[in-house]
């Protein structure tokens, strides 16, 4: 890095002494030098908040994208509970002091319990997920004092390495995909996903149109959290020459984002066309945002052609999880635990084989000779370190939350009834339907069209007949 | 601009005799010189690939504008299958112009032709070269194909698309854009050596580059596959096949503006650049004026649509004003940052006069493009080209093209026709090369019967057919045949 600004009149003066009023001449010169220092650093501080605040706004375009995924993903008729839950994820997340990612474990967790969970549910298990679990969590892995952290300012780190998960494969996506696998694991397929053969039977989703919109501002998205999580933007780091520094680790994160996710994309496309026998739009947006889930990990650590194998195999993952999750019956709505839970672990696995050890150095100054890809050369402590990684967070999200589901399950707050679900959460619980594409004719007996109060009765179910 | 250079030896030498140590001294200050102007370098690359980076970003957004416009445009049973092209366009167009395609379109140094450095990014970053700079360019890459798909949508195989767009975003495209963007293009106004006729082209953001071709391969795609079925009656008279939504054609369109903020003003690539030292008046200006006269002819351009179209169909059309607003986008993309605003306004008034013209002449050739594509990307981009060898202003041109004083400007402006006569040939040179290499594809595709689908899957809509059901379900209804997404058995009747 440049060297520091410093300029003292009492250096420079005895090496002007002897030039007439040389005293003065030197506090001019160093008063300047000083009023330079100043603008610089103001400089660098408004150019880094503006990158990290465009940043934050495009991941909170992800709040966008992942509310139309999970409405396109789900039955119409429970499109206005779901968006609500997305949009409580979004306004929580506000509150607390974390731009980044918070509110986004909560988000994966909704979508592996859609379209059946009672809503006191979701404002329980959310508050818990977003005020203790994730933050204990990325406490563990980004903070400069986390025990398992690769930044970890003093003392030793995991292994001589700590781990390297940049933007949150592990922190983020499978805490959240974790947390949602124990809730619909818990609370059970919904009603008609597996028939009594145990074949399992699409519950489609209401629109394809919304699920691509969705993945699309992800993927938008995905520019602030990837590269992002830099924070900064303006960082020499005096190598290769003056034109490459930390904002060229930034681009090359994007980079590395985009080729993952356009290979797991591609890998699905060919995947599933292979498998299934059609061209599948949905598939391929899933396997599109497993692959960006697996390199969030690594993104910034690796090379690009690294990248693409990172989402080629991030495409099987998801594939062979989907497969096993339908052996095991278990129904994911917008298979979450599977994308983010399973995609997110072969990420921090990823990262602990491809870390370059240039990159990782740059990004985790410091610390010369640290460890980093097996693949690289850098040996195999990185990997074990990531290795705990996954272990540590399965077994923190499984021993908070899986007994919080249960509770909530014993106490018969977790599961809708299944009148309600059978009907729809939307019209037993938040008022009526999302559409209405044909005007009320008179004598409808479509009573669900009209938004209105819902009268609280004994039974959880109001007459669908009554004319409310 | 003053270089930041600080010589020891000369200010060394201006000390009077009297100075103790004017070599210490001179080191001294010269050292801190050298540190402030370090930092005001790294200073200017964090905030030109910030600047460079949310341009890319918003560019990709177009993809999902574009993605939303072709999903509205099209009836429901196509939906499905034409979003996964807008998906994989973006996904294909990220695998192969990393490979090869970055190196064709700027692979330096080579010839005036084609690129030949820089495959999978080898030797990136260097010091013109950053991974800002492909990212936002694969950003471009992938938006013309993105234009094509739309004048082929609803009747196409998707084996098809995929080859014609791989092809296009891995060659036909960055050969186009290493003529004009290059600096060792032939036809390019950077370049270096020599000019085309003392002037090069001046198609800033892309007119020409990205939405003549992908205007042109479209027209060719949806030229040799014929008008879907139902587009022209026995009579031959058009009957209108409506989109399905229109809130998902404004939608889009209306993202579609959004990137296009990145589009234009982001093809400046940098915009830490004064023009004249000290001044407020910078490259940041000209940034921000090319996104002024981007809205004004966007704006001119939809409100001529209204009330043209008003007049001469007799209602208020929101698809119409939409597809007016984007073809006066297309023509001010080329000469965004050379001509004034008001000039913008004269660009965007005679867009949507373009665009009405070539619709009405496709209806009288049978000419079926869903998206309206070829008339809009092809029609308004060749409009624009002409546009702004009309109105490039003197000092914009030379601002934004250093180096060459005395160089063209634009006709109407005093700039005699070099300019002009030089984006003549950029327009009959696209509609050649894309001719030359999309014609001969689309052509063998069809011969081979991997372009169009059969009747029945195009009766039937193309999701239920080949992508595994509806797009949308509105009721819930488990038993209702069709509605499962199941495996498709191929049948001896339908095609790949």
């Amino acid at each position: 890095m440049a060297d520091p600004l410093s300029c003292s009149a009492t250096d420079l003066l005895p090496l002007l002494g002897g030039a007439p009023n040389a005293t003065a001449a030197a506090t001019f010169i160093c008063s300047r030098f000083s009023a330079v220092s100043s603008q610089l650093s103001a400089a660098t501080y408004a150019i880094d908040n503006t990158y990290l605040l465009f940043s934050a706004y495009l991941v909170f375009a992800m709040q966008l994208g992942f509310a139309m995924l999970c409405a396109g993903s789900v039955r119409a008729k429970n499109t206005m509970n779901i968006m609500l839950t997305n949009v409580l994820d979004a306004a929580a997340g506000g509150l607390s002091y974390y731009l980044f990612g918070y509110a986004f474990a909560f988000g994966i967790t909704s979508g592996s319990i859609a379209e059946r969970t009672q809503f006191v549910a979701y404002l329980i298990y959310s508050s818990f997920l977003t005020g203790f679990v994730y933050p204990v969590v990325s406490h563990w892995f980004w903070s400069g004092d986390g025990w398992a952290s690769a930044a970890k300012s003093d003392g030793d780190l995991l292994f001589g390495s700590g781990v390297i998960d940049f933007a949150g494969s592990g922190v983020v996506h499978m805490v959240g995909g974790i947390a949602g696998l124990w809730g619909a694991f818990i609370e059970g397929p919904r009603i008609g996903r597996f028939d009594r053969t145990g074949r399992s039977v699409a519950l489609r989703g209401h629109s394809a149109s919304l699920v691509v919109l969705g993945s699309f501002l992800l993927w938008f998205g995905w520019y602030g959290f990837n590269p992002g999580s830099f924070l900064t933007i303006l960082k020499s780091y005096g190598t290769k020459g003056a034109y490459y520094g930390q904002w060229s680790a930034v681009g090359r994160t994007a980079v590395t984002t985009t080729l993952a996710g356009s290979t797991a994309a591609l890998t699905t496309l060919f995947g599933k066309r292979f498998l299934a026998g059609h061209w599948n739009v949905i598939d391929v947006c899933n396997g599109l945002l497993g692959g960006f889930a697996a390199i969030t990990s690594g993104c910034a650590v690796v090379e690009p052609w690294a990248a693409i194998i990172c989402g080629f195999v991030a495409a099987w993952v998801l594939i062979g999880l989907n497969k096993l999750a339908e052996k095991l019956k278990y129904d994911d709505p917008l298979e979450a635990a599977q994308l983010h839970g399973g995609c997110g672990a072969w990420g921090v696995l990823f990262t602990g084989l491809f870390a370059n050890k240039g990159y990782v150095n740059e990004v985790y100054p410091g610390r010369p000779d640290r460890p980093y890809g097996l693949f690289m050369g850098g040996g195999g402590r990185l990997l074990a370190a990531q290795m705990i990684q996954i272990l540590v967070i399965i077994g923190w999200v499984t021993a908070t939350m899986a007994p919080l589901f249960l509770a909530l399950h014993k106490l018969k707050l977790l599961r809708v009834s299944s009148e309600d679900e059978m009907a729809g959460m939307d019209m037993t619980r938040h008022g009526g339907m999302a559409y209405i594409y044909h005007d009320e004719e008179e004598n409808s007996n479509w009573s669900q069209f009209k938004m209105s109060r819902i009268e609280p009765r004994n039974t959880s179910t109001p007459d669908p007949t009554v004319h409310l | 601009m003053a270089a930041m250079s600080c010589s020891s030896e000369q200010l060394a030498s201006l000390f009077g005799p009297n100075t103790t140590n004017a070599a210490a001294a001179a080191d001294y200050i010269c050292s801190q010189f050298t540190v402030v102007s370090d930092r005001f370098v790294d200073t200017a690359y964090a905030v030109d690939s910030t600047y460079l980076l949310f341009s890319a970003y918003l560019v990709f957004s177009m993809q999902l504008g574009f993605a939303m416009l072709c999903a509205g445009s099209v009836r429901a049973k196509n939906t499905m299958n034409i979003m996964l092209t807008n998906v994989l366009d973006a996904a294909a167009g990220g695998l192969f112009y990393y490979l090869f395609g970055f190196a064709f379109a700027f692979g330096a140094p080579s010839n005036g032709f084609i690129g030949r450095h820089f495959f999978g990014l080898k030797d990136v970053p260097t010091s013109s070269f950053d991974y800002s700079f492909f990212l936002y360019q694969w950003a471009f890459a992938i938006a013309a194909a993105g234009i094509t798909s739309g004048s082929i949508a609803e009747r196409t195989q998707f084996v098809a698309y995929l080859i014609y767009s791989s092809f296009l975003t891995g060659f036909v495209y960055p050969v186009v854009s290493h003529w004009f963007w290059s600096a060792d293009g032939w036809a390019s106004a950077a370049n270096t050596g020599n000019l085309l006729f003392g002037s090069g082209v001046i198609d800033f953001a892309g007119s020409g580059v990205v939405h003549m071709v992908g205007g042109i391969a479209g027209l060719y795609g949806a030229l040799i596959e014929g008008p879907r079925i139902g587009r022209f009656d026995h009579s031959g008279r058009a009957i209108a096949l409506r989109g399905h939504s229109a809130s998902l054609v404004v939608l889009g369109t209306f993202l579609l503006w959004f990137g296009w903020y990145g589009f234009n003003p982001g093809s400046f690539t940098k915009i830490l650049s004064p023009y004249t030292s000290g001044n407020y008046y910078g490259q940041w200006s000209a940034v921000g004026r090319t996104a002024v006269t981007t809205t004004l002819a966007g704006c001119t351009a939809a409100l001529t649509t209204l009330f043209g179209k008003r007049i001469l169909s007799g209602h208020w059309n929101v698809t119409d004003v939409c597809n007016g607003l984007l073809g006066g986008f297309a023509a001010i993309t080329a000469g965004c940052s050379v001509v004034e605003p008001w000039a913008a306004v004269i660009c965007g008034f005679v867009a949507a006069l373009v665009l009405i013209g070539c619709n009405r002449l496709a209806e009288k050739v049978k000419f079926d493009d869903p998206l309206e594509a070829a008339q809009l990307h092809g029609g308004c981009g060749a409009w624009g080209i002409i546009f702004t060898a009309l109105f490039a202003t003197e000092k914009y041109v030379n601002e934004v093209y250093p180096g060459k004083p005395g160089r063209p400007y634009g006709l109407f402006m005093g700039g005699g026709g070099r300019l002009l006569g030089a984006h003549i040939i950029q327009i009959l040179v696209i509609i050649g090369w894309v001719s030359a290499t999309m014609g001969p594809l689309f052509y063998g595709l069809h011969k081979l019967k991997l372009l169009r689908i059969s009747e029945e899957d195009e009766m039937a809509g193309m999701d239920m057919t080949r992508h595994g059901g509806f797009a949308y379900v509105y009721e819930d209804d488990a038993h209702k045949h069709g509605i499962q997404m199941r495996r498709i058995e191929p049948s001896p009747n339908t095609a790949l």
